[in-house]
């Protein structure tokens, strides 16, 4: 095999350290892909866009642009699974590429660190890397195990792909690239009303109720439109959606329950890596994952 | 005529249609405005800030919010109604802290304002009365000395090992706080409390 593609892996904090199985299946999933992620210790939190902006948005602009710097000095393209961190790499990014005025701002604090940041290298989220970069047909000839039985809706998350300028996503309203990995993994992806609509956890800091609404209002719009499962790929939209399903809907519907996949996830079960799923999901899924499991006819 | 003085008259002209529109969400008495020219100027003066001289109030922004779907006094043609009017109250009111940055809004404004961005210029400016999360404050501060939102902890550390992923090191803080040092949020985070709390992370 040719030598791998080589991506710097921005790992942020939730993924490494609360969800470490979103990392260690996708990165089995590229490494079938003939990827490698390449760590550097010299990177910090992205920072959150959600909270920390709101405290000080100069410092977030600063913090962000030596997280770009660091990145850039790998001289590799950057990708992170963490859909805020991507948010927030992506819009700073942006802005040293479209505002003279902050970018010199920005980088007269990196100067006194020795470092520089100029925007022109690339910041990827996992779709870009899978649906882009290696494409539907190389992912295609991986699968072998197709999910026939299942079907499966994708849920976006805002951040991933908002604003369309700084994420260089298909569509802000209607983006389709999840529904085309699903496909190509054999599930048949389901269409549902509000697709773009948020989970609810940003604001769980200021009124976790109100997050709790939004949340169980998307969960049961999904499951009418037939779904078997939702599969997403950030880590505070699984936290809201899977970790606390039940306390986002148990006033709605005490019996409901519907599993949650992590993309990587998804993709590791197509492509005959069922074991890797199946190990972690005592401890990282609170909703039962035992009925997607059957349907597509991997062991109990 | 400069294009600031442009904008000016523009903002005056909205501000005299608003002033006369039949408009049932807001006093406009003037004891009602704590007029603050300084608070919108500033947000104007922001890359982001300055699409507002391009909002003319359609209401758009409310019609697609998922917050104002379910809370009727979120309103967030009224709150950038209110920068334009100079009314800094916005900034003390805990209702911004609502807004979800889902960008819903800004999808569907007509003139592509940057209404979450404006909303979070604002909630910086109400960091000095402590209308901040608890919570926003507590990860501020964790950022700040742990390079990371989260405390990592030895299991933590165990896990990864286990599944074979590579070590991450500890983040660079001293760095940080040196790239950081003329802006002072240390200081102010030293000194501010949260006045309404809110919901503690999980």
């Amino acid at each position: 095999m040719s030598k791998a593609i080589e991506y710097t892996y921005f790992p942020g904090c939730m993924i490494p350290f609360r969800l470490p199985h979103f990392e260690l299946t996708m990165r089995e999933v590229l490494r079938r892909l003939n990827i490698e992620l390449i760590a550097d210790e010299g990177h910090t939190c992205c920072p959150e866009p959600t909270t920390f902006t709101g405290v000080d948005y100069e410092a977030w602009l600063t913090v962000g642009a030596r997280n770009i710097a660091v990145s850039e000095s790998t001289g590799r393209d950057t990708m992170a699974l963490c859909s805020g961190c991507f948010h927030t790499l992506s819009m700073v990014r942006y802005t040293l590429q479209s505002d003279n005025e902050t970018r010199e701002r920005l980088n007269k604090r990196l100067k006194r660190i020795g470092m520089i940041a100029t925007g022109e290298v690339a910041v990827k989220n996992i779709l870009h890397v899978l649906h882009e970069d290696v494409g539907l047909e190389r992912i295609r000839k991986s699968i072998v195990q197709p999910l026939k039985n299942l079907s499966i809706a994708a849920h976006y998350g805002c951040h991933l792909v908002r604003p369309i300028e700084a994420t260089h996503m298909d569509d802000a309203e209607d983006p389709m690239w999840m529904e085309d990995l699903i496909e190509v993994t054999g599930a048949k992806p389901v269409d549902y009303p509000d697709k773009m609509a948020c989970c609810g956890a940003p604001i769980s800091p200021s009124d976790e109720s109100k997050s709790f609404v939004l949340a169980g209002e998307k969960l049961l719009k999904i499951r009418d439109a037939g779904a078997d499962a939702i599969v997403l790929v950030c880590p505070t939209c699984y936290t809201q959606m899977e970790m606390q399903q039940k306390k986002a809907i148990e006033h709605l519907d005490p019996e409901f329950s519907l599993p949650i996949l992590y993309l990587g996830e998804m993709m590791a079960l197509a492509m005959g890596m069922s074991d890797l799923v199946v190990e972690n999901a005592r401890r990282y899924h609170r909703v039962k994952i035992q009925p997607l499991l059957e349907k597509m006819g991997v062991g109990k | 005529m400069n294009t600031d003085s442009l904008d000016t008259s523009r903002l005056m002209r909205n501000q005299f249609k608003l002033r006369f529109a039949k408009c049932e969400l807001i006093d406009l008495t003037p004891s009602s405005v704590s007029s603050d020219l300084e608070f919108r100027n500033w947000i104007l003066r922001q890359p982001e800030g300055k699409t507002l001289r391009r909002c003319y109030q359609c209401g758009r922004c409310t019609g697609a919010c998922p917050i104002a779907e379910i809370d009727q006094s979120f309103n967030p043609r009224l709150f950038l109604e209110k920068v334009i009017l100079a009314d800094e109250s916005l900034a003390e009111n805990q209702l911004i802290w609502t807004c979800l940055t889902c960008e819903q809004c800004e999808v569907r404004c007509p003139e592509h304002v940057k209404i979450p961005q404006i909303l979070i210029l604002a909630k910086v400016r109400g960091l000095v009365a402590g209308n901040t999360p608890q919570t926003a404050l507590d990860r501020a501060r964790t950022i700040l000395s742990e390079g990371r939102t989260i405390q990592v902890s030895d299991p933590m550390l165990k896990t990864r090992d286990k599944m074979g992923l590579p070590s991450l090191g500890s983040p660079p803080v001293k760095q940080l706080a040196e790239a950081l040092k003329d802006l002072g949020l240390v200081e102010k985070l030293e000194n501010i409390e949260s006045i309404y709390g809110g919901d503690r992370d999980e």
